[in-house]
């Protein structure tokens, strides 16, 4: 009731200034109303924003971008906000530039093997434009049929198929972007490669955010392969399963998904929305796919199976319809959300290392697991070394959430120690900005902040993610304050 | 005297004080530095740095025409002896070499492992990691494989100061920080200088086949339609590579428009598209396939055509340059035909290439200067078009400064030479070697 009274007179002259802008209903104020944007998949960090402004073109983008530098606010441009590392979460104050309304397919070019997309266009809805002709677009996070493709821009987002087909910076021919100074501008006109010039695409692509806001995508798309085999593999011995990865790669064979999950991983997916009936006394299981040409297909899974074999596997298992294919994928997909159902709260990690090292990481995991006392469930994109420790914890337990984070941060450390890195497709975001110093030097973190003050002088697009500050300790403070 | 000072940095026997005229091509030094560790890169910068000494950066010299209006600068640094693999992890796929390690001696190597770059440049021999990468070359197979960009997971960069700065990591997926390994890809070198890379690697096939599809009326709508077809069938060509009758005449004695359509798998599905593209093709075109090492042969002969930095000719009616296209990927087609039609029309000889997959085409031209110059105008008139770009990759310094070698500056060049200036202050590393003058 009194939400619609002050609606009508906001006392905030900003936000006066941005409904004039995109349209008096078009903007986000009340507390009541912002609270659902207090952060992103990522939950241990909070912050209140300003306002929060829909925006329909580049042009209103530009704009707000345009004012919010004359007001010196700060701002955050925000999709779907399924990011898991706090990259669209406010530190307090940030007007968010909200890209939902802006998704249209704009235009399918399936002879150029082409398509274009407004940011906050669905994943998973450009695969379904077009998959009437037998076409796909390839990155596919587990949150494709939520996340926008904007979203996965800013992450350079990847998924399980990354293995063969890459991630999503392999996937973007051309961007338009508003830049920090409120300049409309295209990179990669027409989505033809190599135009003269740094390649701004490839940085901008996993930039996070924080060097301009896109508005508009030009994706790569790919033809549906000929066939597709899809197999489980049961290990008693999770060395096993990790050395038959290993052992995959070296005997030359490609896969397009190579993952893995571990014995704590399979009871919460088995407890979950898809179960599939795995059994719950082995160690892991790896679930490979393979695509390509029908008649290579064959040959290429009988040398898996004779590695997995060779690994002591205890059955192997190939999916005998489309059906039975997508549970086992639905099962692997909504991995994460299954530990709900064995444990209060998670937290998700997102280390990589070289995946000749997994053994030896897993372990140390183990160790990390006992050393806290918490259960860790390892779901992993095996075949890119892309692990995904998941640290179970009850935050109604006082100071366990602390455990966890501390449980996740030294997981990041063996990765980075095993000469890995802190992430692998999530992002640094909030939550894994002073992990950045494992594995870089204050040089080279500036190497990268002196490019962040080219695009964004001023740092007011998404200040204080991806690279710790000196001046740390100040902002947990007001943030807390908040 | 600025050598005398660079003796006290690095041994005088790494240090060549050239004689004679200037090279034909540019991009030359007052003096030649061999550098032979990344320490040495690094004392070298560091030193020009200080005194604002310019730089030139070359390895195997294969893209010494490529860009660039100064005919010396005060260095020219030499990554040739600058090589070597550092750590080859086959379980991991992954290779971190050196920059003046050619991209022979790398597939050599890897090849008794069962593994490659997946990166089919020209002039393997002469051509450097390090170069192919800065200039960001590419050939054919770039279509299912993927450019430089999609293939290097880290660096180690001096930067113009000296100072040695790592981008990436040694893990194919890696999203910590900016991607700043992207920076340096084609980048000219003039944003840092390449001392080591980690990249990518591919199993080697488990076996190779080429499909060559000769149009004798030269009707570009035919192997347009034709290139659609596949590209909508659910083949997997690793090329669609379509080549001018004078490069097909000179690789196989048929004066024709050829389509060459790689496959690389396991053998019975490498047959199984072969049989594909026999079935489906146009009945007037004419099929040659090959297998193994008569394909991959195939394959090394066309990576040896066009200029290399070391076959230029001093007849002046011989001049060569060369020029890579980009377009949107079926625009290759009639990119390649305008080459045709420009060359006849300005009396230039041309030997021309594109992928239909990928968008870029090459084009290798011979004749008296002025000829290739009005030629280079006329192609990228007609190319920009349809908003593609030409770019000119070879030219002697002369010629260089008649032709514009990269066209016009982008509307978001302040974004450029802002890069350009956190990296190198003081613009000393392949200064003017770039769009716009960077």
């Amino acid at each position: 009731m009194f939400g619609k009274k002050s609606r009508k007179q906001p006392k905030d002259p900003l936000v006066r200034k941005l409904m004039d802008i995109v349209g008096e209903n078009e903007v986000l104020y009340l507390k009541e109303d912002l609270v659902a944007y207090e952060c992103d998949g990522f939950t241990m960090s909070k912050g209140m924003p300003r306002a929060v402004a829909f925006v329909h073109n580049a042009e209103e983008v530009s704009q707000i971008v345009k004012l919010l530098n004359r007001e010196k606010v700060p701002y955050i441009a925000r999709g779907a906000g399924t990011g898991l590392s706090g990259g669209a979460t406010p530190l307090g104050g940030e007007v968010i530039i909200s890209m939902v309304r802006m998704k249209r397919l704009l235009h399918v070019d399936l002879e150029n093997r082409k398509a274009v997309v407004e940011p906050g266009f669905v994943n998973l809805k450009l695969t379904q434009s077009i998959s009437d002709r037998g076409y796909y677009y390839a990155p596919d996070p587990s949150s494709q049929y939520a996340c926008t493709i904007g979203g996965n821009v800013a992450e350079n987002a990847g998924g399980a198929h990354c293995l063969k087909y890459g991630v999503t910076t392999n996937h973007i021919l051309g961007l338009e972007v508003v830049l920090p100074n409120g300049e409309i501008v295209e990179i990669g006109e027409e989505g033809i490669p190599d135009r003269p010039g740094y390649d701004l695409i490839g940085l901008l692509t996993g930039s996070e955010g924080t060097l301009g806001i896109i508005t508009k995508i030009t994706c790569k798309v790919l033809k549906n392969p000929q066939g597709k085999k899809t197999v489980l593999a049961y290990f008693d011995e999770i060395n096993d399963a990790s050395q038959a990865v290993s052992d995959i790669i070296s005997a030359g064979i490609i896969p397009a998904a190579l993952e893995m999950m571990d014995q704590t991983a399979i009871h919460g997916v088995e407890s979950g929305a898809h179960p599939v009936g795995h059994p719950r006394d082995i160690a892991a299981f790896l679930l490979i796919e393979v695509d390509g040409i029908e008649a290579g297909i064959d040959d290429q899974m009988n040398e898996i199976v004779e590695v997995c074999k060779k690994n002591h596997v205890r059955e192997v298992k190939v999916a005998q319809s489309e059906a039975e294919r997508e549970l086992w994928w639905a099962n692997r997909k909504t991995g994460f959300s299954a530990m709900g159902a064995i444990s209060p709260d998670y937290l998700v990690q997102d280390g990589v290392i070289p995946r000749t090292r997994l053994p030896e990481v897993l372990t140390k995991i183990g160790e990390i697991s006992k050393k806290y006392n918490l259960r860790i469930a390892n779901i992993f994109h095996a075949g890119d070394g892309n692990l995904h420790p998941l640290v179970l914890y009850d935050a109604r337990v006082p100071g366990e959430a602390e455990r966890a984070a501390k449980a996740g941060s030294e997981c990041l450390k063996v990765c980075a120690d095993a000469g890995g890195s802190i992430t692998g497709e999530h992002g640094v975001g909030i939550e894994k900005k002073e992990e950045m110093r494992f594995i870089f030097t204050d040089e080279e973190i500036e190497a990268q902040t002196n490019i962040r003050a080219v695009f964004n002088p001023e740092d007011l697009l998404n200040p204080g993610k991806l690279f710790p500050e000196p001046g740390r300790c100040v902002e947990v403070k007001r943030a807390k304050a908040q | 005297m600025i050598s005398s000072d660079l003796e006290g940095v690095l041994p005088k026997e790494q240090i060549i004080h050239p004689e004679g005229e200037p090279h034909v091509l540019g991009n030359g030094g007052a003096q030649i530095i061999e550098v032979l560790s990344e320490e040495d890169i690094s004392k070298v910068l560091a030193y020009a740095n200080k005194y604002e000494k310019t730089v030139n950066i070359i390895a195997g010299g294969t893209k010494r025409g490529y860009g660039g209006t100064l005919e010396q600068a005060d260095i020219l640094l030499s990554l040739e002896k600058y090589k070597g693999i550092v750590e080859h992890s086959v379980g991991d796929l992954t290779l971190t070499v050196k920059a003046g390690t050619t991209l022979q001696e790398i597939s050599e190597e890897l090849a008794k492992s069962g593994q490659r770059i997946a990166l089919d440049a020209p002039w393997p021999e002469r051509a450097t990691i390090g170069g192919i990468l800065s200039a960001n070359d590419s050939g054919p197979k770039r279509l299912l494989h993927g450019s430089g960009r999609d293939l290097v997971i880290g660096a180690r960069i001096v930067y113009a100061d000296g100072r040695v700065i790592r981008t990436g990591g040694k893990t194919v997926k890696n999203v910590a920080g900016y991607d700043m390994n992207k920076l340096f890809i084609g980048a000219m070198g003039t944003l840092g200088v390449i001392s080591e890379i980690t990249i990518k690697l591919r199993p080697l096939p488990k076996y190779e086949g080429l499909a060559l599809l000769h149009f004798p009326n030269g009707d570009g709508e035919n192997i347009r339609d034709f290139a659609v077809q596949i590209l909508d069938s659910m083949m997997e060509p690793v090329t669609l590579e379509v080549l001018s009758p004078a490069m097909s005449e000179e690789l196989m004695g048929k004066n024709a428009y050829t389509l060459a359509i790689a496959f690389e798998d396991q053998e019975k599905a490498v047959i199984y598209q072969e049989n594909w593209v026999k079935e489906n093709k146009p009945a007037a075109a004419e099929l040659t396939v090959l297998h193994e090492d008569e394909a991959r042969g195939w394959w090394m002969r066309f990576r040896h055509i066009g200029p290399n930095g070391h076959n230029d000719d001093d007849n002046e009616a011989n001049t060569q340059a060369a020029f890579k296209i980009g377009t949107n990927n079926l625009d290759v087609i009639p990119a390649i035909e305008t080459a045709e039609s420009l060359a006849s029309e300005y009396n230039v000889s041309v030997q021309s290439h594109g992928g239909a997959g990928h968008g870029i085409s090459k084009v290798f031209i011979q004749g008296f200067p002025e000829d290739i110059v009005s030629f280079s105008k006329a192609l990228r008139a007609k190319i920009e078009e349809k908003r593609g770009y030409v770019v000119c990759i070879h030219a002697p310094y002369a010629l260089r400064k008649a032709i514009d070698v990269w066209g016009e500056k982008p509307a978001y060049f302040p974004i450029l030479e802002g890069i350009k200036l956190a990296n190198d202050p003081k613009r000393i590393l392949n200064r003017h070697r770039f769009v716009g003058g960077i």
